[in-house]
């Protein structure tokens, strides 16, 4: 990350209900004018840190730093986030253009700067001429539209979005994911995202956490985290993946399924053990004097833009296979991928050394 | 259905009799409004039907506001047992005879030497009538979605802000029926006032109730009648301003999308 100075700041931040540990040891930064989306599944403890931000929770032990302050004891209707709840929380006993000038009333605007507020707002999410209907009127759409607009009307510094979209239809979500990154450009605010699809924190995040058991597992670009999963959790979570054991024999050299192959990583000790995880989508099923490996197709789905295939080798492992071209069920056929397809993962290792690792060999080869 | 038209019919009896020329329920001797202008020249059961209003009132009023503020104390108890046992005792009083809660305010009232009389009353319809708003109340606040009250935090609002712009205006239907659910336990109440009344002071139950040992005037019919049309406005009331609020979204969806047709 750049110097710029952090937003937010959780600083070994831990939280407990009952005996069940929520959070562990939680440390981040989160910096200004940067959608940053908390992935993770259920009960991972992605919405516990928003709970934390926006103070509907208290943290046991650790520092929550906003703008260099220590706002761990300071009432949630202190702070300066606002929240887009996950069942939008809209005001039933008002109408779309009190629930948006629900903040600004409390802040003492005078007539016109509520009216003038509540309008931009709404025409932000293109709602202008909603105002005077009923919250029971619209649609879950509609609803979320609004909800964002309320919580937008408070000027927060960080715009905390829990699950948003999760009750919206595929193609509505879709719309949607790109409706709210231009909001967050246009705005040029702090968006968090908690989310527990993969493929919605990829297409939206500049900066993507994945948590699982209450830790961080990793952090990163969607790029990085895509093209370079720390362990198998996280190849697992993100995308499509074939993980097998195997071993690195030396620095540029993984053994698997019973075979040496050269790849791109290095910095473990020799013979460690190690897990191997290729994308289906780097894999090419090819004549069986070209493969790497020899499969026999075992199903095929068709998936529209692709085949999804899965094929089993002679030791008996599973291989998922994106394929742009059908195959013959049955059919045995060689396996193809290249030395950088293949990422490694080491057991138990710190993202600390994840990136010191990484960081070492890359400048290696330069 | 059986028993049910035998009550109406006894209802309808009783009010055609009320403008019998006649003064007795057997046998009918033509039509007269005496009845009625006896009632209204008896300032005694005029003074006494206000003294049942004014009572039911102030009991109900008193009662919505203290029941809401229990039900809210019920719905914010963190501790499970506390919430059961407060529940628990809101319920016993609900279901104890009126009998048993008259006797025991009787003794309780001249225990500590309070006169009986008006305020006796009062302070007994407003005990009885608290649990029955805590039971219409407490269901809309469990059916509210919890996190309108973090969405109110979360916007800025204070607890008094977060109670009176969002919390009491959802939960205000439940408000409603308790308050009028109240109105009509304490207008008919006869046991509880029964006992703790004195000092000329009464209701119309208990008053009524007194005068029929010595064989039941018309004039009672005439009030009944009377009633009858009260209570009918009572019920409407209640309607009208219970769906008062469906009906302005109806109107407000009606107008929009007229204007939005044109």
């Amino acid at each position: 990350m750049t110097e710029q100075k952090p937003v937010i700041e959780f600083k070994k931040v831990s939280l407990s209900f009952d005996d069940t540990e929520v959070l562990k040891n939680i440390d981040f930064e989160i910096e200004s004018g940067k959608f940053y989306t908390l992935l993770g599944p259920s009960g991972s403890g992605k919405s516990t840190i928003l709970k934390l931000i926006s103070g509907q929770l208290m943290a046991d032990n650790g520092d929550i730093i906003f703008e260099n302050q220590r706002i761990n004891e300071v009432p949630a209707e202190h702070r300066r986030v606002n929240t887009v709840f996950q069942n939008y929380a809209l005001f039933p006993n008002m109408n779309v253009f009190e629930n948006v000038a629900f903040g600004p009333r409390l802040k003492g605007l005078n007539k016109e700067e509520i009216k003038s507020k509540v309008y931009e707002m709404l025409d932000l999410v293109k709602l202008r001429e909603f105002a005077n209907r009923e919250i029971d009127e619209l649609s879950g759409g509609q609803q979320q539209r609004i909800a964002i607009a309320r919580a937008l009307a408070n000027e927060p510094q960080v715009l905390l979005l829990d699950e948003p979209l999760s009750a919206l239809d595929y193609k509505l979500r879709k719309e949607m994911q790109y409706e709210l990154r231009e909001i967050q450009q246009r705005l040029g605010i702090t968006f968090i995202f908690v989310t527990h699809d993969q493929e919605e924190a990829l297409a939206m995040s500049d900066w993507i956490f994945v948590m699982n058991d209450g830790v961080i597992q990793q952090n990163g670009t969607p790029e990085d985290i895509y093209d370079e999963p720390i362990n198998h959790f996280v190849a697992d979570f993100i995308g499509e993946s074939n993980i097998v054991e195997g071993s690195m024999r030396s620095d540029y050299l993984v053994h698997f399924v019973g075979k040496d192959f050269e790849n791109v990583d290095a910095g473990m000790r020799a013979n460690e053990r190690v897990e191997v995880v290729l994308r289906p989508e780097d894999l090419d099923l090819v004549p069986i004097d070209e493969g790497k490996l020899v499969v026999t197709i075992e199903t095929q789905s068709f998936r529209g833009d692709f085949y999804e295939i899965t094929a089993i080798d002679d030791d008996g492992n599973e291989w998922q296979v994106q394929a742009t071209n059908s195959a013959t069920i049955g059919e045995r056929v060689g396996l193809f991928f290249h030395p950088e397809d293949i990422h490694i993962m080491r057991f138990n290792e710190s993202e600390d050394d994840f990136d010191a690792r990484l960081e070492s060999y890359e400048d290696d080869d330069e | 259905m059986d028993s049910l038209h035998i009550i109406i019919s006894t209802y309808f009896f009783l009010v055609i009799y009320s403008f019998n020329a006649g003064d007795v329920m057997q046998g009918w001797d033509g039509f007269s409004l005496k009845h009625y202008q006896e009632l209204f020249a008896d300032t005694r059961i005029i003074e006494i039907v206000l003294n049942t209003f004014v009572v039911a009132l102030l009991s109900s009023l008193i009662a919505s506001v203290i029941g809401t503020a229990g039900a809210l104390y019920i719905y914010n108890q963190s501790s499970r047992t506390m919430k059961d046992i407060v529940l628990s005792l809101n319920n016993v009083l609900l279901v104890s005879p009126d009998v048993i809660i008259g006797a025991s305010f009787l003794i309780l009232f001249t225990v500590v030497g309070f006169s009986l009389g008006f305020m006796s009353v009062l302070l007994s319809h407003i005990a009885f009538s608290i649990p029955i708003v805590v039971l219409m109340v407490l269901p809309k606040l469990k059916e509210m979605n919890t996190s309108l009250v973090a969405a109110a935090k979360d916007l800025g609002a204070n607890n008094w802000q977060m109670l009176s712009r969002v919390i009491l205006p959802v939960i205000s239907p439940g408000i409603l029926a308790g308050f009028f659910m109240a109105f009509t336990y304490s207008l008919d109440d006869f046991a509880v006032t029964f006992f703790v009344t004195g000092n000329g002071f009464s209701t119309l139950s208990v008053e009524i109730y007194s005068r029929a040992r010595q064989g039941i005037s018309l004039e009672i019919n005439a009030l009944s009648a009377l009633m009858f049309v009260v209570s009918l406005l009572l019920v409407l009331t209640y309607y009208f301003v219970s769906t008062r609020s469906q009906n302005k979204k109806h109107t407000t969806r009606l107008i929009t999308s007229a204007t939005e047709g044109v």
